[in-house]
């Protein structure tokens, strides 16, 4: 017996509990506003003159208009349905590569599990940024779901590395092989259980890397593809009348904040894949 | 007439949502210079009391009646700044009250410091010279390490709670199960310093051996109720209750009348060590290193007793193969395991099974049924009718039968754990048991019913037992034959019986010593009951 035990966790478990709650129901209701977008939205994808040119928040246009007379709050909601949608592939490439490979990983013979460790570490070591630009500039903007994906993968591929190996320390697994159960079978349990207790929050922490990798992407134009255009497409389009027209920027940047803040507290405010 | 210390009328203590009482009409009273003893399974009420007597009572706890220190005013919220008193606290030393940030040394010499209201340095002095007046205590240099065994841990408590000179000592189980040597001469240490301070103390024991090596009262508690109370004299001659009559039953029978236990069982090797070497108790210090060479037969048992460090944890990770050993080798059933891959070892081992105190060996994740059915769906191709039909039939053997499936391992009490890990070895019609400490934490009656299953696993199934224990009464109950550890060396081998009769070395002696009760007629004069 040791005098000292694992320190608490940072966040008490009922806390933590309330925290992921408040997050999922927020990505319910954003996801239930992305699924209703055609129903919601006063105006169709890029309708122009919808209204008067740069009208201010107002209660016929609640997120203002743009210079062409755009509904900020219809097309909005457009472009947040493609970046969640985006995101959401991203999230799964990045806990699919990442997270799963990382798990097996780390059951592999200790100089390869350690190598690819090594490599993860190294490619988590570069700004996500940089690496999702990479990946685009070796493929296509289309891919760039995919890139963002791949660049928060070193991320959830260390993080499933060493929750793995924790795993396989423990005295029950210890105790497990001694008797017999093979390491395959230990594997296929603690992936099993990995899944049940920790895919939700896995998958939201990765949403929450990735959804700012793309958005910032498509800020800079290495992402969406106009016409189609996603929440950082939208803020990059108002760069020019920002000063005069802070709604055009600023509403769009509260909807990718509200959608990250949500995806972070499904995660239970749980750092890990931040780019 | 003695000072009347504490005093408890009518506690009543109810919490939502459970069907009767944590604690139900309980009146006691301590005098100065008493001992009152508090004696129960899990579920009497005694972790309720005690919080409540150190005003540490949980929400949605509901107290009613009165707890009173001298010359407070009553209530049931115990305020102990209210009293003159000086009351000190002796934790369980498996209770994680110190932080695990901070050196062991630092926190008691800042709590002491802090309670005497002393300079740090004074506390540290201080603190000092209690550990080296208590006989047996480990000296203040041993808590400057980042990790603390809990026998030293409990040691350091205690120097804290003399350190303090108090009136009280309000003792919560504060001895590990895992050395009885040290435990032994911490009670002698904690009866002197009783006897010369005169302070009052309220402790709640966990085992029913401990409380014949205290004086003073003893207060039975089931079901939140006292359902007896008298001296340890007496009611450890004569008990009045049914109850108090089992848990004394559950008494160590270490007398030279027990017959001998049988000798090891004539079978084949099931397992063969040979030569394995223990490292050195120190690294700096020069001994030739232990070699250990044994045989175990089918259906034979051995016991490896020693404490905590002793060398036999050591030897049995070389044995499963979890650390390297320098040399020797290790044959199971005829084969070595040394020359295996690592999947040959696997198959090899499919028949061995654990059952450890620390319950470490379950997965806390899994469930009831899917602990139970892992070796059978792990090592066999039945049909799922046939595993169920496994599982429930050693679910029932061990009384887990009511217990819903599907219910997860981390949500189970000690008790059942420990005999889900029975259940899993029923299962596997196991070679070899190896079973470490496996009455650690139980209560006196768990610890019967425990003892009782596994003794009806080894009449069953039939394996070779390898227990690892530091309970002399243990092994004479389950083992054939034991090796005796002390230091990472071997004392001492041979028959149980025969060791117990004729122990040749100090160290058998003392862990014989450690087990046996301190009968009526051994008793220094019992205390009245004020």
């Amino acid at each position: 017996m040791s005098a000292h035990a694992n320190p608490s966790p940072r966040t008490a478990p009922a806390l933590r509990a309330v925290i992921r709650a408040i997050g999922l129901i927020g990505l319910g209701g954003i996801a239930i506003a992305v699924g209703l977008a055609d129903v919601i939205a006063r105006a169709p994808v890029d309708a122009i003159g919808v209204g008067p040119s740069l009208a201010p928040p107002s209660q016929a246009f609640p997120f203002g208009t743009d210079l062409l007379g755009r509904d900020m709050f219809s097309e909005t909601l457009h472009a947040l349905a493609i970046t969640l949608g985006d995101a959401i592939v991203g999230a799964l490439v990045a806990v699919a590569l990442g997270g799963i490979f990382g798990f097996v990983a780390a059951r592999l013979p200790w100089r390869i599990g350690d190598g690819l460790r090594v490599v993860a570490g190294i490619l988590a070591a570069v700004p996500a940024l940089l690496l999702a630009i990479l990946f685009v500039g070796l493929t296509a903007r289309g891919f760039a779901p995919v890139a963002a994906g791949l660049a928060a993968a070193p991320f959830a591929f260390a993080r499933a590395f060493d929750r793995a190996r924790l795993l396989g320390a423990s005295h029950y697994a210890q105790y497990a092989r001694a008797s017999g159960i093979r390491s395959a079978t230990l594997l296929r349990r603690d992936l099993a259980y990995e899944v049940r207790d920790n895919f939700l929050s896995t998958v939201t922490r990765a949403l929450a890397a990735v959804a700012i990798t793309l958005a910032t992407l498509s800020f800079f134009g290495f992402g969406a593809v106009p016409p189609a255009r996603d929440l950082g497409l939208l803020i990059a389009s108002a760069r020019a009348g920002f000063l005069d027209a802070w709604w055009t920027a600023a509403c769009p940047a509260f909807t990718l904040m509200l959608l990250i803040l949500c995806a972070r507290l499904a995660a239970g405010l749980d750092e890990g894949e931040r780019p | 007439m003695s000072e009347r210390i504490l005093s408890i009328s009518d506690l009543t203590i109810t919490r939502a949502g459970l069907p009767r009482p944590e604690l139900e009409n309980v009146s006691l009273t301590l005098d100065a210079g008493e001992t009152l003893l508090l004696l129960g399974e899990s579920g009497s009420g005694i972790p309720s009391l005690m919080r409540a007597v150190m005003g540490a009572g949980q929400s949605g706890e509901r107290v009613s009646g009165q707890i009173q220190f001298a010359q407070s005013t009553p209530g049931v919220k115990v305020r102990h700044g209210e009293s003159a008193l000086r009351i000190a606290y002796l934790p369980d030393a498996h209770s994680e009250v110190l932080s695990p940030h901070a050196s062991v040394l630092s926190q008691l010499v800042r709590i002491l410091a802090r309670k005497l209201d002393l300079p740090r340095a004074t506390a540290s002095e201080e603190l000092r010279l209690t550990l080296a007046r208590l006989e047996g205590a480990p000296p203040l240099d041993a808590f400057r390490a980042g990790t603390v065994e809990a026998m030293a841990l409990s040691w350091g408590f205690l120097a804290l709670a003399i350190a303090q000179t108090p009136d009280l000592i309000v003792a919560d189980h504060p001895l590990p199960d895992s050395s009885p040597i040290g435990s032994r001469k911490f009670t002698a240490a904690l009866v002197a310093e009783q006897k010369r301070l005169g302070f009052a103390l309220l402790y709640s024991a966990r085992r029913t051996l401990v409380t014949t090596w205290l004086e003073g009262r003893i207060a039975i508690l089931r079901n939140g109720r006292i359902v007896e109370e008298g001296t340890v004299g007496r009611l450890s001659s004569a008990q009045a209750h049914a109850y108090t009559q089992q848990l004394y039953k559950s008494l160590p029978m270490v007398t030279p009348q027990v017959p001998l236990p049988r000798r090891g069982s004539r079978g084949e090797p099931v397992l063969q060590v040979r030569g394995l070497e223990l490292s050195p108790p120190q690294k700096n210090v020069y001994r030739a290193r232990e070699t250990v060479t044994f045989d175990l037969r089918r259906g034979a048992s051995l016991a490896w007793l020693g404490e905590e460090n002793s060398g036999r944890n050591e030897l049995l990770r070389m044995v499963l193969g979890q650390q390297e050993p320098a040399g020797g080798r290790v044959i199971f059933d005829s084969v070595d395991v040394g020359i295996l891959s690592q999947a040959m070892t696997a198959r090899l081992r499919r028949r061995v099974v654990f059952i450890a105190g620390d319950d470490n060996v379950l997965d806390p994740r899994m469930n009831v049924r899917d602990t139970v059915e892992e070796p059978l769906r792990a090592h066999l191709n039945l049909s799922r009718d046939l595993v169920a039909g496994h599982c429930e039939a050693a679910l029932k053997r061990v009384g887990l039968a009511s217990l819903a499936p599907e219910r997860a391992v981390a949500a189970l009490s000690r008790f059942d754990k420990r005999r889900l890990q029975v259940a899993r070895a029923i299962v596997t019609v196991p070679l070899l048991a190896v079973i470490d400490e496996p009455q650690r934490g139980l209560g006196p009656l768990e610890s019967a019913v425990m003892l009782d299953l596994l003794r009806e696993l080894r009449a069953q199934e039939g394996p070779a037992f390898l227990l690892l224990t530091a309970n002399f009464a243990l092994a004479l109950a389950l083992a054939d034959e034991a090796m005796v550890f002390k230091d990472r060396s071997i004392v001492e081998r041979g028959p149980v019986g025969e060791m117990l009769k004729a122990p040749k070395d100090d160290y058998t002696k003392a862990l014989i010593a450690a087990i046996t009760p301190v009968l009526p007629s051994g008793l220094p004069k019992a205390q009245s009951q004020g």
